[in-house]
């Protein structure tokens, strides 16, 4: 298990080393002089000269990723030559509302789509499970940003939901109760993405453990139905469905950007988008920085979810 | 051996639904299990005994499957019971010892929960006597270091310490009736005879009776006290051991008799295998089933089904219109 | 074995002959649906409909009638039009992209798989490096910053981006097919390689890849709408469902028109490519881990 856990860390310190780098070149890949795409609209003598002693740009290429590099692990992202903010500062701000929604629309998916894939793999093909099954496939098929289009339309304007906007949001720490008011459109408009996944990648495992004979020798202890589907079934079941969730977290962070685009909350994708519409290439850098390392970090705690559900895994 | 009966079977039947059919893979099976007893069920793949087993247990899977007939446990109709019923009578009455002890242990639990388990929601006891319940079950089944095997994953287990930890959890709820079906089928040679003997030493001691199922009649010889000999889904001998054994009048007994290697036998010997294969239960012969691969059968035989009839000695019967004549001096 | 193995055997293989024959009526309804969306982004030029960027100033933010299908948008263009020239997009990035995932991703996949060794060790961890890294995001970042957005721009963005994807999947479902009794036998025949990966490989990776290649179409199709939806695809006042749907939020309220009509053309034809890619994996027997 540690060997195990020691390899995969490697492998994730390699992929975060090479997203850096990824990040870091961005600006050489695209077409044109780095500096105009920097500066953006705040293209000035004094900037490009700020530019240039911050980034090295004069340097050879290696060495202005180190240069890069050194800054970003002290935690300097460089300042935004836009709204002259520290890029760490502004992501500081808005990171927890994305891992809040997260973390929210996560609890959510799991306790509706858990007890939904069970009573359909406790009768597959009853009408229940056939209706779910179209339901969900269909839910599937329906663009996130359609759902906050339907939602929104049908929620906050029809029953006039109060707290959907940057002027009412308000964090966690300060007042709970508006805060969850706000949260809870975003995050069920997640959840809803999430549930059919989950939903459909359970069902079928469950579907396959329940005709493993060691349910049947469960079976024959005498306990209940309920038992052994949440002590027997769920565990040897859940693999697929903790790789997927590790996966769709990253499908879940674009997700987010456009429902808090559009419900105006000041997440990370709000920020995103703002920045890219007003060039702020510096911020556009942190954040893609900062949201695929948390991707990947994310996906390896699953890994290492999925190694405490299932002990074989780690042994392969 | 008390008299006292603990199992009563009479003219089960299951059928499953199938696309292509209605398929009988029990028809019309009875017979009697007295308290403390031992009975070998015998028969090839396909010849419904693992079938028979689980339905007597009502184990069945709930969908596609029927039953007809009786099933009396200990004065308990398991035929038609609701699912709530039979829990009831599993693991405190019942058990059962399953094939594959690869594929029939959970392999996320750790196996002293899947002991304690049983000790805990059927019995009632508490964390920790449950425990001590179930490192003194190992202990009891032979498994060395049980306090450190408790807290073991079952692939951290050989194939015969498994099927140990099976017996330990058919065990714990401390059943009159065990039903062991092959029980030694995906292990060792050498780990086989472990583990079948312990089947033994437990039934006796603590005085349960057994319904063993195997394939292979040299390991009920020792073990059983009657056999029912089954063939397409149909009792067609049974009798005492001993009977069977010695006496046995079907060809299809004789034949398993002979496909089955014997210790006495000198080394080399060939073994004679059962010509054809078994029957497609979906199409069944008018006759008797087993008439296509007999050496001995007649036109009577493919056209008309025989009956079980009872033969010289008491107890034994068998279903054949040409049985075969009594040796003299027994093969085993 | 044991009768209860032979058994649960013989009642699978009977379920199983008459599920996996038929493909059922819903998925030639939704053929039929693809076929139809197809032709008509083909045909829209020829077809008898009001040009996409004429503004009709008597109608403006109009219902459905007989003049406008499907009603008219806030500068008064026809909404039907508009959604038909607007499938264009939408077909235009699904299919342009995973001509590029797959024209790369398909062969290095089989490949990889037949060939094993160190060619194939180099390309998998390559491959999984950049699966790795989160592709929306690389999108995004990428397309924010090469300006101006042109559709192809964010075809070829988009189709890099699936080149692992697709090495994965045909690899897996290469490798699956390549141990295989009748292929080895061919090698042992002396057949030769490419003979052996066109004749004997491919026909059997074919069908993983149409269903994978549907469901990959499915994706960029959201994915460009997606990114219609934050502003970073084609420009108006080129129709795009994106764009319209994108268009429509302000006005929600005063015409539901404008949002429902793309919607709906946009979910119809989703729910079409993945039922059909979905029938046909199930169809050719691939569980759901394997894609």
């Amino acid at each position: 298990m540690a060997r195990y856990l020691a390899r995969r860390l490697v492998t994730l310190v390699g992929i975060v080393i090479i997203i850096s780098v990824g990040a870091f070149y961005l600006i050489h890949l695209l077409p044109g002089d780095p500096a105009t795409v920097i500066l953006g609209t705040g293209d000035s003598p004094q900037n490009r000269a700020r530019l240039y002693a911050q980034l090295g740009l004069n340097r050879p290429i290696i060495e202005q990723y180190f240069v890069w590099m050194k800054n970003v692990l002290h935690g300097n992202l460089g300042i935004s030559f836009i709204s002259q903010v520290p890029v760490w500062t502004t992501i500081r701000a808005a990171l927890p509302i994305d891992l809040e929604m997260i973390v929210l629309s996560q609890i959510l998916s799991f306790a509706v789509a858990i007890p939904l894939a069970m009573s359909s793999a406790k009768r597959p093909d009853s009408w229940l499970d056939r209706f779910l099954g179209a339901f969900s496939f269909t839910m599937l098929s329906i663009p996130a940003f359609i759902l906050v289009v339907v939602l929104v339309l049908v929620v906050a304007i029809k029953l006039a939901v109060p707290h959907t906007g940057v002027s009412s949001y308000v964090p966690l720490s300060q007042d709970w109760v508006t805060n969850l008011e706000s949260m809870a459109l975003p995050s069920i408009v997640l959840a809803i993405g999430s549930v059919t996944v989950y939903y459909r990648v359970l069902r079928s495992d469950l579907i396959a453990t329940l005709q493993q004979e060691y349910i049947t020798l469960a079976r024959s202890k005498g306990i209940s139905q309920r038992r052994i589907l949440w002590r027997h079934a769920l565990r040897p079941s859940s693999v697929a469905l903790l790789g997927t969730a590790g996966v769709n977290i990253g499908g879940l962070l674009a997700g987010g950007f456009i429902v808090q685009y559009l419900l105006d909350i000041p997440g990370l994708g709000y920020t995103l988008v703002n920045s890219i519409g007003l060039s702020d290439y510096l911020v556009v850098q942190g954040i893609v920085l900062v949201v695929s390392i948390g991707v990947i970090v994310i996906n390896f705690v699953f890994d290492f979810l999925i190694t405490l559900v299932d002990p074989r895994i780690a042994r392969e | 051996m008390s008299d006292e009966t603990l199992l009563r079977v009479r003219e089960v039947t299951t059928t499953f639904d199938t696309p292509q059919g209605r398929l009988t893979a029990v028809d019309g099976v009875s017979f009697d299990l007295a308290a403390h007893e031992s009975v070998g069920v015998v028969g090839e793949s396909g010849s419904g005994k693992t079938v028979l087993s689980r339905t007597i247990m009502g184990l069945q899977p709930r969908r596609g499957v029927s039953v007809t007939g009786s099933v009396l446990l200990n004065g308990t109709e398991v035929v038609g019971a609701t699912e709530e019923a039979k829990r009831e009578l599993w693991g405190r009455q019942v058990a059962m010892v399953f094939q594959d002890p690869m594929t029939s242990l959970n392999p996320v639990v750790k196996v002293g929960r899947q002991i304690d388990e049983v000790l805990r929601v059927r019995l009632g006891m508490d964390r920790s006597a449950a425990r001590a319940r179930a490192i003194e079950l190992l202990e009891m089944v032979g498994i060395p270091a049980a306090v450190t095997r408790y807290g073991a994953y079952p692939h951290s287990l050989s194939g015969g310490m498994r099927q140990r930890v099976v017996i330990a959890i058919a065990l714990a709820g401390s059943p009159q009736l065990l039903l062991a079906d092959e029980p030694t089928t995906g292990l060792d040679v050498t780990i086989q005879a472990q583990i079948l003997n312990l089947l033994d030493e437990v039934q006796g001691r603590l005085g349960m009776s057994m319904i063993l199922v195997t394939h292979d009649l040299g390991v009920v010889a020792t073990r059983t006290t009657r056999l029912v000999v089954m063939y397409a889904g149909r009792v067609v001998e049974t009798g005492t051991t001993r009977d069977v054994f010695a006496r046995h009048r079907m060809p299809y007994t004789r034949a398993l008799l002979e496909s089955s290697p014997k210790v006495s036998n000198p080394s080399h010997t060939r073994l004679a295998a059962i010509p054809g294969r078994p029957p497609n239960l979906l199409d069944l012969p008018t006759g008797c089933a087993f008439a296509p691969r007999c050496a001995y059968a007649t036109d009577r035989c493919t056209s008309e089904r025989p009956v079980l009839e009872p033969a010289d000695e008491p107890g034994h019967l068998f279903a054949c219109f040409n049985p075969l004549p009594l040796r003299v001096g027994s093969p085993s | 074995m044991s009768s209860s193995l032979e058994l649960s055997e013989l009642v699978e293989e009977a379920t199983e002959a008459p599920d996996g024959r038929r493909l059922g009526v819903l998925f030639w309804v939704c053929v039929g649906w693809l076929a139809l969306n197809l032709l008509a982004a083909i045909l829209a030029n020829v077809l008898p409909l009001p040009n996409p960027l004429t503004q009709d100033y008597n109608a403006i933010n109009a219902g459905p009638s007989l003049h406008h299908l499907f009603g008219t948008d806030d500068l008064g263009r026809d909404i039907f039009s508009r959604v038909v020239f607007g499938s264009r997009v939408s077909i235009e990035a699904g299919l342009g992209s995973m001509v590029i995932g797959f024209g790369v991703g398909a062969p290095l996949g089989m490949l990889a798989a037949y060939r094993r060794g160190r060619f194939d060790q180099v390309l998998t961890v390559v491959m999984y490096v950049v699966l790795a890294f989160p592709a929306i995001i690389a999108t995004i970042a990428i397309l924010s910053f090469w300006t101006p957005r042109t559709l192809l721009k964010i075809i070829v963005v988009v189709g890099v981006a699936a080149i692992p994807l697709v090495y994965r999947v045909i690899r897996t479902a290469t490798l699956a097919v390549a141990t295989q009794d009748f292929v080895v036998a061919a090698k042992v025949q002396g057949a030769s390689d490419t003979r052996i990966l066109v004749r004997e490989l491919l026909p059997n990776v074919a069908p993983i890849a149409v269903s994978f290649l549907l469901i990959g179409v499915a994706t960029v199709v959201t994915l460009e709408g997606s990114l219609a939806f934050l502003g970073l695809s084609v420009a108006p006042p080129t129709p795009s469902w994106g764009n319209m749907i994108n268009e429509s939020r302000t006005i929600l309220q005063l015409n539901p028109w404008l949002a429902l009509f793309p919607s709906a053309a946009m979910c119809l034809f989703l729910l079409s490519l993945n039922f059909i890619g979905d029938r046909l994996r199930t169809h050719f027997d691939v569980t759901e881990g394997k894609l």
